[in-house]
């Protein structure tokens, strides 16, 4: 388990519930307008990864023809996974890699076929494995080295291997739903929002650890347990990333709400999905 | 992406019950957690165990194995999947059968002292059975005392315990042909402590790396749970404390009475709850709880301990497993007497919230957050008077605003011990074999097995039983799914209406319901006795007989044990909730399919309560084939007969 975070001197013992507070009160979730290219993304707390390989199963179930853990495995081809926890160079450590669906995408560019393209939305970059012919030019040129060449389920030929890379869940977030990914990690490794409002909480916990650092706010109370400050700093976090996530869906709805107005026929289906699952929950 | 099974039909329901409903609502309402929200909480649940591909045994580890094959497919050491899989299997088993072995030992222990007459609130109820099982292992009764049989019997099966013979003495029972094969296998239980240690051993990084060595192993040590632990707690209770005989009892949330001072026995073991309900009749007692306002002191089961005072003393149920955390929501409980196994560390939490005080009682089982009373069989009637009083102290706490009795009882008959069922047909098995053979009764299955919150409460197994006996097929139950079916209404004479016409003449005939309440969850003992009894009834071996197990909502390690000792007896039986051995195919392969080669019995694996009762009765049908009675071929048994009822059920 990693044990500081980058402010981790500073945040450890520092943070409060009156910072919590002000944190969640400050979230800028209200009067934003919704657009579609607001920067949807899966967001990386390495320092939390604890390498559980949870998203890495959950990832491969999700694109599985069964979508049931106990045949999943069993298909031909094999669905697969698209984040890699890869450990890092020191034991205990590691980073769940995974597409960043970069605009501009270089493998976008220097797909020879335009198998690569991006979606409606703009939020994702997205590979139709149909058209791919396996030249793995997206992997020479991607920056992070997360293409993988498998025989695939929906691919032009079978037994041959493709490119495979995360596509954002894009049914599951239709649905209303975090990536599959996010919803098995326990640890808030990876959350899910909009990048800006992600960075904004992460920023009011950070002031607020400083602020408390110099004096400015009431500091917590250890009462001698050596964690307590990390603790403090752990809820905090959970605390931000909920908010933010939660903030997201709730626009979301919103605007769903208003586009329906406007006879946006797939925004209106897309929020039906959202609509069912509150019925149900 | 976890794997939770709704039934078939049940999707997103918590309970097919309206007392568990009511107080899911209230629990919710009130902001108090339980089991549901924690489950939902834990998910999506870890995919590698689930799987049983995960082994944490070493500190070389912790290891997994890649189900999708790009990872690694050996843990440090070089185990692959089957080899984890099966250790992880075994140890569960070990874990189960310890369990069962283990409160047998504590009732062997009690019963000993007893015989030395060091003891308060203790004494040979039925000294018949006593000396039938002494002169059935051996020892001498004849012009002998109660006591003197009775020391020589607990010291031949403390001996159990070890390794001091070549198998345990119940192995007597076990008809010569399983025998044979067990021998065969090399899978005679040799000692209860000795299996469990020996698994324990073998499970340990690089001892036993051959898969089917160690799940042949895994049935041995769950045979000396069945045939052993088990079995001893189960002979040894009857002695002390009765021989079960069918009594009527009421069950659901409705036995708490709003006027009168509510204790609920909670837990296993029959050795507290027994002196407890007669502690409860103490005159001086009840005139303190008068004192206070209340009209009486109304001790009510849960679980196991429920299900023995009701076979014996017909005291009523207030719920199985799952309704632990929602009698405490009820807020007419002034205690909650818990001993062993099954009871959740929330009650504590749960009961916080009311006047209720939560005892715990076993110096093996304890609960911060409780009152601890060691219980010490020496002093157990004093002890008993002691737990009583505290109870009724803490009627004036009560919050009256806040009870709520959601429902009104449903009664449900209990009590057939095999002695009592064998009674009721005259003396003999014959008149049971005979209806088979007939095919009036197309054989019996034993439903068993716990709750599990990832599949609507009680839905499995009142689902699974009612299309059993409406076939034709009686049905053995034990544990909670005894208390699921009681709530239904289908322990009751008037059920035979709900059975086949073979069945439900039978059960008019002899004035007994269609599901025969066996007892708690080590009285599975009584289910293999029973079915040796069939099978040395009509000269054959077990697996020969119509028969199958069922735990359709099963959770713990000990229903593994179960399960497995009840295959390695010879009787197939259908899972409804997946055991974490997908991860290996050929584990798999072996427990569904090989194991019929060697053992005449397999694993199934079925959530929907209507294909395992399709899957059920098929197997039925083949078995009667094979003994060449008459039978209805696989083929004409139609699928849509097997759909859902329209009918409700529900307390």
């Amino acid at each position: 388990m990693k044990k500081s975070s980058p402010h981790g001197e500073v945040i450890l013992g520092a943070i409060t519930s009156w910072g919590v507070l002000a944190v969640l009160a400050a979230l800028p979730d209200e009067g934003l307008e919704w657009r579609w290219s607001m920067m949807r993304t899966v967001f990386v707390n390495p320092e939390r990864c604890i390498g559980c390989l949870q998203c890495e199963v959950a990832c491969a179930v999700e694109h599985s023809a069964s979508q049931d853990l106990a045949l999943a495995f069993r298909e031909a081809p094999l669905p697969r996974k698209r984040v890699h926890v890869q450990a890092g160079p020191v034991p205990d450590t590691a980073y769940p890699n995974k597409c960043r669906h970069c605009d501009p995408a270089p493998c976008q560019r220097v797909c020879p076929t335009g198998a690569i393209s991006r979606d409606a939305s703009g939020d994702l970059v997205l590979i139709d494995a149909k058209r791919c012919i396996g030249c793995a030019m997206c992997a020479v040129v991607c920056p992070f080295d997360v293409l993988t060449f498998h025989p695939l389920a929906g691919a032009l030929t079978p037994e041959v291997a493709v490119a495979v890379k995360c596509d954002g869940c894009e049914q599951r977030v239709g649905r209303g739903e975090v990536p599959a990914c996010v919803e098995s990690c326990k640890v808030d490794a990876l959350v899910y929002g909009e990048i800006n409002e992600l960075m904004a909480a992460g920023r009011l916990r950070e002031s607020g650890a400083v602020l408390a650092a110099m004096g400015s706010t009431p500091t917590v109370t250890t009462n001698g347990d050596p964690l307590a400050g990390w603790r403090s700093f752990g809820a905090a976090r959970v605390s931000v990333n909920d908010t933010a996530q939660g903030a997201w869906l709730r626009r979301r709805r919103e605007a769903g709400a208003r586009a329906d107005q406007n006879g946006n026929g797939e925004v209106s289906q897309a929020i039906d999905g959202t609509t069912r699952e509150e019925g149900t929950s | 992406m976890s794997t939770t099974y709704d039934g078939g039909r049940q999707l997103g329901r918590l309970t097919i019950h309206d007392d568990a409903q009511q107080m899911i609502d209230r629990a919710r309402e009130e902001g108090i957690e339980t089991v549901w929200d924690r489950l939902r909480a834990q998910e999506p649940q870890c995919g590698y165990c689930q799987l049983g591909l995960s082994c944490r045994n070493c500190a070389m580890g912790p290891c997994r194995i890649d189900p999708f094959g790009e990872g690694p497919q050996k843990g440090v050491c070089g185990a692959d999947a089957d080899v984890i899989v099966a250790r992880n299997l075994g140890r569960a088993i070990a874990a189960g059968s310890s369990s069962h072995s283990d409160h047998g030992r504590d009732i062997l222990e009690v019963f000993s002292a007893m015989a030395h007459g060091e003891t308060s609130g203790y004494q040979v109820t039925d000294e018949a059975k006593l000396r039938r099982i002494a002169e059935e292992i051996g020892i001498a009764t004849e012009g002998r005392s109660v006591n003197e049989v009775a020391i020589d019997l607990a010291d031949e099966l403390m001996a159990n315990y070890g390794t001091a013979k070549g198998s345990l003495s119940f192995v007597e029972r076990v008809p010569a042909l399983r025998r044979e094969k067990w021998a065969g296998l090399d899978i005679t239980p040799r000692g209860i402590d000795r299996e469990n240690v020996e698994m324990m051993h073998r499970t340990h990084m690089g001892v036993d790396n051959d898969y089917v060595n160690l799940l042949l192993h895994g049935l041995r040590t769950a045979l000396a749970d069945g045939w052993g632990g088990s079995m001893i707690a189960t002979e040894l209770s009857d002695i002390m404390f009765g021989t079960p005989t069918p009594v009527i009892s009421e069950v659901n949330l409705g036995v708490l009475e709003v006027d009168q001072v509510n204790i609920a026995m909670h837990g296993h073991n029959p050795l507290l709850s027994d002196v407890v309900v007669t502690a409860a009749q103490d005159p001086e007692l009840v005139e303190l709880a008068r004192s206070y306002g209340a009209t009486g002191i109304n001790i009510v089961g849960l679980c196991c301990t429920g299900n023995e005072m009701l076979m014996r003393k017909g005291v009523h149920i207030a719920g199985n497993h799952l309704m632990q955390e929602l009698v405490l929501v009820t807020g007419a409980l002034e205690a909650m007497v818990v001993d062993y196994q099954c009871i959740m560390p929330s009650v504590v939490d749960v009961a916080k919230c009311y006047h209720t005080k939560v005892i715990s009682t076993s110096d093996k089982a304890k609960f911060p957050g409780a009152t601890h009373v060691s219980f010490d069989p020496r002093r157990g009637a004093e002890i008993a008077r002691d737990i009583v009083r505290m109870a009724v102290e803490a009627y004036p706490n009560r919050n009256r605003d806040r009870v709520r009795i959601p429902v009104a009882p449903v009664q449900m008959m209990g009590g057939f011990s095999v002695e009592a069922i064998l009674g009721a047909l005259g003396g003999t098995p014959q008149p049971l074999v005979d209806a088979i053979v007939a095919g009036t009764i197309r054989g019996a299955v034993a439903v068993v097995g716990c709750n599990n919150p990832k599949l609507a409460l009680d839905f499995e197994h009142i689902e699974l039983t009612r299309k059993l006996i409406e076939n034709d097929i009686l049905v053995l139950v034990t544990g909670c799914a005894a208390v699921a079916n009681g709530k239904a209404g289908q322990m009751m004479p008037a059920a035979a209406d709900l059975a086949g016409p073979g069945l439900g003449a039978v059960c008019k005939s002899l004035g007994i319901p269609p599901v025969l309440h066996m007892g708690s969850c080590v009285d599975n003992s009584r289910v293999l006795q029973l079915a040796a009894a069939l099978a040395n009834a009509i000269g054959v071996d077990i697996d020969s007989l119509p028969l199958a197990g069922a735990a359709p909502e099963w959770y713990s390690e000990k229903a593994v044990a179960i399960g497995a000792y009840v295959v390695g007896s010879g009787i197939t039986t259908v899972l409804g909730v997946q055991p974490p051995i997908f991860g290996s195919a050929n584990v798999v392969s072996l427990l569904a399919g090989g194991l019929d080669d060697v053992v005449g019995a397999k694993f199934a694996v079925e959530a929907d309560p209507y294909k395992a009762a399709l899957l059920i009765r098929r197997h039925i049908e083949a078995k009667r084939q094979g003994l060449g009675l008459t039978f209805i071929a696989s083929e004409d048994i139609r699928d849509d007969e097997f759909a859902a009822a329209g009918a409700t059920v529900g307390s």
